[in-house]
């Protein structure tokens, strides 16, 4: 892939090395050079200027050793010196021509060597060998006088001279050469280090750019896969590297790979989209709704259609989506396994990819137009190794592998799907079910419920109706005992009647006696009144005359009476409401009755308050006579004393009617007094105190019933307060009432006197309902468990009141055995809190025993006593009560309990 | 069995499903009371009931009277209306509302109930005496409806037969009654007459839940047993008509055989109590 005149990492790193090392070698060799040269001239230095120094002392040497040979032989004659003399004249002239030799290079030094050769060689000659020769010769004096010539010694110390001056020039030379080599040494060292800077500076450069030409490709590199990442895996990016080497072509691997993960990625993600979007669906149209447009949509699919198959053991498949550019109906809506392509592909279970696709396969319309599919394809779904489903894909263009792919992939876990969705489908539909049958079974007991109402309902009113043809049929058989019964009674009545009749002529016979007597006073006296007419006794006269008034007065009464009371009881008289002038009554009691007292001896009194009002209505003439009956009582039963009137304003305790004005009538006496028993009985007519009363007093007894009547036609009430042998008062309540008496009570007694207990609030009043109330309650029987007497008592009262039968125990042992004793109870009221034995245990016990399981326990707790109650309940009380009772509440729950379920 | 000419309940022919449409329909034309969504099942019981006692032999014969009878449609009204109720009917249920409901209520600051279908009135009884002793009375409007308006007259009266006072008794207790039930009622040979004072906050009034509409916005919405004599179309109208009812945080009590399960406002509402049916309005 990477163009042929690439320029790899390694091929940089070899270049960069090679340079380095090529520049090393060039300047080792460089160095080498230099340094050899240097050891050539040290050589030379060395060898050379050694030669030259030693071989111009050895000629000088010899210069010497021929001297001293020369002047030894010439002196001593020994042949030994002469022997030296001729070795060292035989051998400098080669030490000469070497170190001319040596010499070369430096002809001044040449010459300066020629010098001494020619300085040396004439000493040789001029004087060395003709001395020697003299000698030889025996010339010993010539010999010695040679050697004394001054010039033959001046010569040596010339040569001598001349060598010194030789061998400075040499050492100055040499001295030269090494100042020469020193200086070139240190320009060695110069350049060697310059060189060590250029390569090392050379080789930095070169690795700083090789390096950087490498790290910036791999940032590159690096900076794109960064962005892909923190791109949240964006693969879509590709990276570009503008060098030619391995990090290009580790960018284009890279981008291969990111090519393929992007495939993947896609197959992943369309994968996800589409198993996400049927993730949750709950019906199985929904999913295949939702599944098919999304692997169509996927796979650029212009039509798609998905079958699920009815139930594993069906072998329908039924269109549950499908997919197309329009909403018109595409592809049938069932399968049956084996029918068409799509029957086929559910047996054969693998896909089937139809590529030339027959010209009427399947026509893909757009609102456009209608165009040719060209490829479809035809998935099975697989579960479990069954076909579960089949999806049938069409487009216009191919299905790529990526599309393959991802139908594969789909297809896959859609089987699961199909299968799970079915599963809880048929659990919603079970559960669905289970509640529908659940209500129904509600519904269905509550009509059954209701039903047997009715039917009690019916059988109710059957019994009623049977009740009332027994009733008519008693009825019939009652109409005749009824018609028997009536003869009966016509009879009995025409005897009573007779009776009554009897009864009445005994009455006016008694009446008769009663009205004889003052009238034969009447009569005998006024008969002898007229006899002694003439006597004149005056104060007989008027002694007759007054017990004629009187016997006629009584007899006035008597019959008035007798009328006013049977018109009562007639329901004949009749009231007359007017204006009173109540300030007058005083005097005109005063007037009345004054006298009559007077002559008994008695005081009379009367007195009014202030705040009587002067007006009431009511009616006058009533309550003169009234007041006439009370006062000629209270006259007639006092021997000593005062009778007194006493009139205020003021209401009685208990009203008959209501009213603005209520006045107060006390009549009182000193005299005899009433029995408390009598009480009741004193304003029943014809009853006075007793028998032997009636005789001494006199008089009908018939003024205080009379008086009673009138009162209560007044809307008034008579109360009486007396005791025996100390007096009576009448207290007479009377109203102002200017309209009249409208509504009269009913005048009935309600005495309903019960001892009340401390603990027990008893109401009086008692429910509405009440008649037959002692039917419900008369011949039950109730058990009392209680520790205090005092409630027993109010209880037991109370309920004996409603007929029951009361059995008190007074704790919880006594109870339990009252239990064993007693046959049909029918409810037990059970105190909590008592000595010894308390409530709940004795609960317990009976519970415990096999008949009393349902009798029903009534608990009496206390009323801030919560837990009491709950353990009460426990325990098995039926219910509670709290304390204080309310009588009322009581008899409420004793119903509720002794009803009959 | 049935030789009344009507098939069993559970089987009736196409043509006798006829009749019984027909039948609803006039009952429906005549009267105002729609039970054409009512379930079959029990339509067809009730029927079968009626014609039993009539001795009818068709569902359309029984349509005739419907016409001709005068009374009838009344008869067949009060055949359709299954009243069964008791008071504190499922104690457990007002033993839970007591405990999680009521505790949420007295954060209100007036409270607004809905009995719906409250039938004879024992129901909204009980509810009055756990408000009363929780002290919530005072503060709460409780509506009693129900289609049925002799049902509705009976409940005013607070009158209940002295029979079934022992098992009402029973019933409070288990509820968890902090009193004696006898302070609420007074007894006399054939009834216990509730204290009236519980009807102080009690409005009673006629409301079909399948033609009328919601008409307050309630923080309690009671409806027990009524659901169950509706197909589930018509249960999931009256559902939205509980829920358009409900203000949020509100409560809804469903009969303990009933459930909001498969309705579709389930999602507007979350269980507050599962075994008791007491759901609470989301927000
Ligand atoms: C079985 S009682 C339930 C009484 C009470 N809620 C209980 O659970 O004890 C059903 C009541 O629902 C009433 N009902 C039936 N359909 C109704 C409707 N469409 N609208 C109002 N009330 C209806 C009936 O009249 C009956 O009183």
């Amino acid at each position: 892939m990477i163009g042929k005149n690439r320029f790899g990492i390694s091929a940089k790193i070899i270049t960069g090395y090679a340079v380095i090392i090529v520049c090393l070698v060039i300047s080792i060799f460089v160095v080498n050079n230099q340094l050899s040269t240097m050891q050539k001239e040290r050589n030379f230095i060395i060898h050379h200027d050694l030669q030259v120094h030693s071989l111009t002392n050895e000629i000088e040497k010899k210069l010497l050793e021929m001297e001293n040979g020369q002047r030894g032989y010439v002196l001593t004659g020994s042949e030994r010196f002469l022997k030296s003399y001729n070795a060292a004249e035989n051998s400098w002239r080669d030490d000469f021509n070497q170190l001319y030799s040596l010499l070369a290079d430096n002809p001044s030094q040449q010459n300066n060597l020629i010098n001494i050769k020619k300085a040396m060689m004439s000493w040789v000659n001029e004087t060395g060998e003709p001395i020697i020769a003299l000698k030889k010769n025996n010339k010993n004096a010539a010999a010695v006088k040679g050697l004394q010539q001054e010039n033959s010694i001046q010569n040596v110390e010339n040569i001598r001279s001349q060598f010194e001056q030789f061998r400075s020039t040499e050492i100055s030379l040499t001295e030269k050469r090494a100042a020469h080599l020193d200086s070139r040494n240190k320009n060695l060292t110069y350049g060697l280090i310059s060189l060590l800077v250029v390569v090392i500076a050379l080789s930095i450069g070169l690795a700083l750019f090789i390096s950087r030409s490498i790290v910036n490709t791999v940032k590159e590199v690096i900076a794109s896969i960064k962005a892909m990442t923190s791109n949240g895996g964006d693969v879509s990016k590709r990276i570009f590297v503008k060098t030619k080497d391995e990090i290009r072509e580790l960018a284009h691997a890279t981008n291969d790979l990111l090519d393929s993960v992007e495939k993947r990625d896609w197959l992943q993600k369309s994968t996800n989209g589409i198993v996400g979007q049927y993730q949750g669906k709950a019906t199985m149209n929904e999913l295949g709704t939702t599944f098919i447009s999304g692997v169509a949509r996927s796979t650029d699919a212009s039509y798609g259609a998905i079958y699920v198959r009815e139930s594993m053991d069906s072998k329908k498949f039924i269109k549950k989506g499908q997919f197309a550019g329009t909403a018109a109906d595409v592809g049938r809506d069932v399968f049956t396994i084996g029918e068409g392509l799509v029957g086929q592909c559910a047996i054969e279970k693998s896909p089937l990819l139809i590529e030339n696709v027959p010209n009427d396969y399947i026509l893909v319309s757009s609102a456009l137009g209608e165009a040719q599919a060209k490829n479809v394809i035809i998935v099975p779904v697989l579960f479990e190794g069954d076909t579960i489903a089949v999806l049938e894909l069409a487009t216009l263009q191919t299905f790529t592998e990526e599309h393959k792919a991802l139908i594969e992939n789909v297809t896959k876990t859609f089987g699961l799907t199909v299968d799970s969705i079915s599963g809880r489908m048929e659990i919603v539909r079970l559960l669905k079910e289970s509640q529908a049958l659940t209500e129904e079974l509600q519904a269905q007991s509550e009509e059954l419920q209701t039903q047997s109402e009715e039917l009690q309902m019916q059988s109710e009113e059957l019994r009623m109706i049977n009740e009332q043809l027994e009733q008519r049929s008693l009825e019939a058989e009652g109409k005749s005992r009824e018609l028997l019964q009536a003869k009966n009674e016509l009879e009995e009545q025409a005897q009573e009647l007779s009776l009554s009749s009897k009864y009445k002529s005994e009455f006016l016979a008694n009446m008769s006696h009663e009205l004889r007597t003052p009238l034969n006073s009447i009569l005998i006296l006024s008969e002898m009144l007229a006899e002694n007419a003439a006597s004149h006794q005056l104060a007989e006269d008027e002694e007759f005359a007054r017990v004629i008034h009187s016997s006629g007065q009584d007899l006035l009464h008597l019959i008035n009476d007798i009328l006013d009371l049977s018109k009562v009881e007639a329901g004949k008289l009749e009231m007359l409401f007017n204006e009173v002038n109540m300030s007058e009554l005083p005097q005109q009691l005063e007037r009345n009755f004054a006298h009559v007292a007077q002559q008994k001896g008695l005081d009379f009194r009367v007195a009014m308050e202030n705040d009587v009002p002067p007006l009431i209505y009511t009616d006058e003439t009533r309550v003169q006579q009234i007041l006439k009956n009370l006062l000629s009582n209270a006259i007639k039963f006092t021997e000593r004393g005062t009778v007194a009137v006493h009139i205020s304003s003021q209401a009685p305790k208990e009203k008959r009617v209501e009213a603005n004005h209520w006045l107060c009538f006390a009549v009182s006496d000193t005299g005899i007094g009433i029995p408390k028993e009598k009480h009741d009985h004193i304003f029943e007519a014809f009853q006075q105190g007793d028998g032997a009363t009636a005789r001494k007093f006199g008089g009908t007894g018939l003024g205080l019933s009379i008086s009673l009547e009138f009162i209560k036609l007044l809307g008034g009430t008579l109360e009486l307060e007396s005791e025996e042998g100390k007096g009576s008062t009448f207290y007479m309540y009377l109203p102002s009432l200017p309209e009249g008496v409208t509504t009269l009570a009913s005048v009935e007694e309600e005495t309903v006197l019960q001892e009340v207990a401390a603990t027990v609030e008893v109401e009086e009043k008692l429910p509405p309902n009440e008649q037959g109330a002692l039917g419900f309650f008369s011949g039950k029987t109730v058990l009392i468990t209680d520790d205090d007497q005092r409630n027993i008592f109010a209880l037991k009262t109370a309920l004996q009141n409603e007929g029951m039968q009361v059995i008190t125990a007074a704790n919880g042992h006594e109870c339990l055995t009252l239990l064993e004793e007693t046959e049909n109870l029918d409810l037990i009221l059970m105190d909590i809190m008592m000595p010894v034995m308390d409530g709940y245990e004795t609960i317990q016990a009976i519970r415990a025993q096999e008949a009393y399981q349902d009798i029903p326990i009534i608990a009496l707790t206390a009323k801030a006593m919560k837990n009491d109650r709950e353990k009460c309940l426990e325990v098995g009380a039926s219910d509670y009560v709290s304390k204080p009772l309310k009588i009322e509440q009581l008899f409420s729950v004793m119903r509720v309990w002794i009803s009959n379920q | 069995m049935n030789d009344q000419g009507l098939s069993q309940e559970d089987y009736l022919t196409p043509m006798e499903e006829m009749e019984i449409d027909l039948f609803l329909e006039a009952v429906y034309r005549l009267s105002g009371f729609d039970f054409r969504k009512y379930m079959r099942s029990s339509i067809v019981r009730r029927l079968q009931n009626r014609m039993r006692m009539e001795r009818a032999t068709t569902i359309s014969s029984m349509q005739e009277k419907l016409f001709h009878e005068s009374g009838f449609v009344e008869k067949i009204l009060n055949d359709f209306s299954i009243n069964v109720t008791e008071m504190f009917r499922d104690p457990d249920f007002f033993k839970v509302f007591r405990h999680t409901v009521v505790p949420e209520l007295k954060k209100l600051a007036s409270i607004r109930i809905w009995h719906a279908g409250c039938a004879t009135g024992e129901e909204v009884y009980s509810m009055a005496i756990l408000l009363k002793e929780e002290g919530l009375m005072e503060k709460t409007t409780i509506y009693a409806t129900d289609m049925n308006e002799e049902v509705l007259e009976k409940a005013k009266k607070g009158m209940f037969s002295l029979q079934k006072m022992q098992t009402y008794t029973k019933n409070y207790l288990q509820a968890g009654g902090s009193e004696a039930f006898s302070e609420y009622y007074t007894a006399d040979n054939h009834f216990a007459y509730f204290e009236p004072s519980l009807l102080k906050n009690i409005i009673f009034a006629q409301h079909n839940l399948v033609t009328d509409s919601s008409f307050n916005e309630f923080h309690v919405i009671i409806c027990r047993n009524v659901l169950i004599y509706f197909t589930s179309e018509l249960q999931n109208e009256v559902q939205s008509l509980f829920y358009e009812s409900l203000c949020t945080d509100g409560f809804l009590g469903l009969g303990n055989k009933e459930s909001l399960r498969f309705s579709q406002c389930a999602t507007g509402y979350e269980e507050f109590s599962t075994l008791q049916k007491i759901y609470r309005k989301k927000h």
